[in-house]
């Protein structure tokens, strides 16, 4: 399973999907993961920053969505304060 | 007998009149508590699954959770659980702070997160983008 989850106010919104299921065809599964690409790239076009994050592996910062991560996390765009 | 009456009514509209306004008030704010608290769990959810045990552990007794830079050995820097500066520690020695937030409001937890992330995987962007303030001794 694959989650991308965009931090906001609300905490964060989260978008699942089953990777194993993309690949059998499920129409459902599809749609769950062209949903999370597309919110991954409006988050990217309002300067938000992906990282992939797995257990035991070092943080990734990544530039395109990548629908084998166990987990992407997004974050706003940060500013000095 | 009139006074004692008046004193009366008067003692019984300060009991009843905040109790009559309470649920009235209580509908207007619980949209507002309901919705933070949720973002709040929500946000502690993150926290959770993205520390070990022992960093979960630091903020909880410390206050700070504390993150190795990827790229200085000798350097650590110091998130606070809650908004404030990052200090960076180098040596043992606190040698600068660091103010630098999201632009849109999150919850705190979120931002514990945030600072973690952008400086485990995006350390260089994450100093050019904060306000330094140097420790002078």
């Amino acid at each position: 399973m694959g989650m991308l989850r965009v931090m906001s106010r609300r905490g964060d919104d989260r978008v699942t999907w089953d990777e194993q299921k993309v690949l059998a065809g499920d129409p459902e599964a599809t749609a769950a993961i062209r949903e999370a690409e597309r919110i991954f790239t409006q988050e990217r076009a309002k300067g938000a920053t992906a990282f992939r994050v797995e257990p035991g592996k070092p943080t990734q910062r990544i530039e395109q969505f990548d629908s084998t991560a166990e987990q992407i996390v997004m974050v706003p765009r940060v500013v000095g304060g | 007998m009139s006074f004692i009456t008046q004193v009366l009514a008067t003692l019984g509209w300060i009991v009843v009149a905040p109790l009559a306004i309470s649920p009235i008030v209580w509908l207007i704010l619980q949209p507002y508590f309901k919705g933070w608290s949720r973002a709040e769990r929500r946000a502690a959810d993150l926290l959770r699954d993205a520390l070990t045990p022992e960093q979960f552990r630091q903020l909880v007794w410390r206050g700070y959770l504390e993150i190795p830079s990827p790229t200085e050995p000798q350097r650590v820097y110091r998130v606070p659980r809650t908004r404030g500066y990052i200090q960076v520690i180098e040596n043992g020695r606190a040698v600068m702070r660091l103010c630098v937030q999201p632009v849109e409001c999150l919850p705190d937890a979120d931002v514990v997160v945030l600072h973690k992330l952008m400086i485990e995987a995006n350390e260089e962007n994450y100093l050019k983008k904060a306000n330094k303030y140097l420790c002078i001794e």
